[in-house]
């Protein structure tokens, strides 16, 4: 079968069950599928809701960048969660480890989709554009929280696990971040008058941004109001 | 470089793992070429599971839901029985290692059980096509030889649905016989006496066990 349900009703009720079938590497490639097409479909619904906030072509685009960006930034990390995890004490085989990250992503897809009708609900009741963004922040944070128990139980007990947990977070929001700020708006500009696929201005990364801004902000200049980059990715 | 020459890159190096993904994938039909394609964008996530050893990952968890459920069963008697002798004079009889040693031959069964169920639902192991086949070559006036194989296929295929079912019912009655273990291990415990049957019913138990595993898999039962 292509969806394993049993997964994904055992990823969120025993979420350190499944860590453990990760790290014995048993029945993981129906585990991967599933997790994929998780993510797929809750991202997709997710972006859609997001977009719905400006509505017609914004939906679309919205729907199928959000994607993009959620499956690009695992694919872009796992390897280094791989490394990590080796460097500090477990050096395990590539599957578990790729397995136990998808098994998040999946934990992370379910709250997400979980959480897409409230944020649905608050666009349509025509929330303010900065309540939007806080609903949207908010659901991919829990989201974000809840696949991050999965990686924290796989782990295990042991030496280097926050060590791990600590630098896999610190670059997995570094890739996400600046893989949002690629593709960006999700939103869309309130007032704007075109839909845009991305953003045409060319303002470096989401670093240089960061810098810029903490610079302008230490000099009292507030920055310029425009599109702001979609929440970062959390696993 | 660029962010352009990075992707041609990862799409080079995925383009290279999807080849590789056809080419060792089991069957070339629509699934072969999903996977291929999901490789492209996906390779560091899909590759080590559509690369790793075909089906081998799948080898120690293999299960049908109508199985489950008995080994469910098995499992929930079996705590039971073990929970009932606690602290007293009859877990001498029953044991927690003799316990997990049923669980363990249990689930080995129903595994092998599950694989025969799977077998059967695949193509090429379908009975009524095996039969319509025969029917066949019968009324077309095929040559002896030609009828004489799709017999073999034909009987071969029924033996295999009848030891089927056969060991199905097997495992039902296996469960039924610990599930009775277990209520005649918690009768003892309190009505206070000592449950004359449980030496016979565990013996019994790992009899049916052994002729199981003796059908199924040649040597891989053992007894306590």
């Amino acid at each position: 079968m292509m969806i394993d349900f049993a997964f994904l009703n055992r990823i969120l009720r025993a979420p350190a069950s499944v860590a453990a079938q990760c790290r014995s590497d048993q029945n993981v490639a129906s585990m991967a599928r599933t997790s994929l097409l998780a993510l797929l479909v809750a991202s997709t619904a997710f972006g859609a809701a997001v977009g719905s906030m400006r509505g017609g072509r914004q939906i679309a685009f919205a729907a199928m960048k959000l994607p993009i960006g959620v499956l690009g930034t695992l694919a872009l990390a796992a390897p280094a969660f791989y490394v990590l995890a080796a460097v500090f004490g477990r050096p395990w085989p590539l599957r578990p480890v790729i397995s136990l990250m998808l098994s998040a992503g999946a934990r992370f897809a379910l709250v997400l989709l979980a959480l897409t009708p409230p944020l649905w609900l608050t666009i349509d009741f025509a929330a303010p554009y900065p309540l939007i963004k806080l609903v949207a922040t908010v659901a991919y944070g829990l989201a974000g929280l809840a696949g991050l128990e999965v990686l924290v139980r796989g782990l295990g007990d042991g030496p280097g696990k926050k060590m791990t947990i600590a630098l896999f977070v610190g670059v997995f929001l570094m890739i996400g971040g600046q893989n949002a700020w690629v593709l960006r708006p999700y939103l869309g500009t309130p007032g704007a008058r075109e839909v845009e696929l991305f953003t045409r201005e060319r303002e470096g990364g989401l670093v240089v941004q960061l810098l810029q801004s903490a610079h302008d902000l230490s000099r009292g200049r507030l920055p310029e109001a425009e599109d702001p980059p979609a929440p970062p990715t959390v696993p | 470089m660029s962010i352009l020459d990075l992707l041609g890159l990862y799409a080079l190096v995925g383009m290279a793992c999807a080849i590789a993904v056809f080419r060792r994938a089991p069957r070339r039909g629509f699934g072969a070429v999903l996977s291929s394609l999901v490789t492209v964008p996906l390779w560091p996530l899909w590759a080590p599971f559509a690369l790793g050893p075909a089906g081998a990952q799948e080898q120690n968890t293999r299960s049908r839901p109508e199985n489950d459920a008995i080994v469910a069963r098995v499992d929930k008697a079996l705590s039971d029985a073990v929970a009932a002798v606690a602290d007293t004079s009859m877990s001498e009889v029953f044991t927690p290692r003799t316990a997990a040693r049923i669980a363990a031959e249990v689930k080995h069964v129903a595994t092998r059980l599950a694989d025969l169920t799977s077998l059967a639902e695949r193509s090429g192991f379908d009975r009524a096509v095996s039969a319509r086949r025969l029917a066949e070559l019968e009324g077309s006036g095929a040559t002896e030889r030609a009828i004489a194989t799709a017999r073999l296929q034909h009987e071969s295929l029924e033996r295999l649905a009848q030891l089927r079912a056969a060991d199905a019912r097997a495992l039902e009655e296996l469960a039924d016989l610990l599930e009775a273990l277990r209520t005649q291990l918690v009768l003892a415990r309190y009505a206070g006496s000592s449950a004359d049957g449980a030496p016979a019913i565990v013996s019994e138990i790992w009899a049916r066990l052994e002729g199981l595993g003796a059908a199924l898999d040649p040597g891989a039962s053992s007894s306590p």
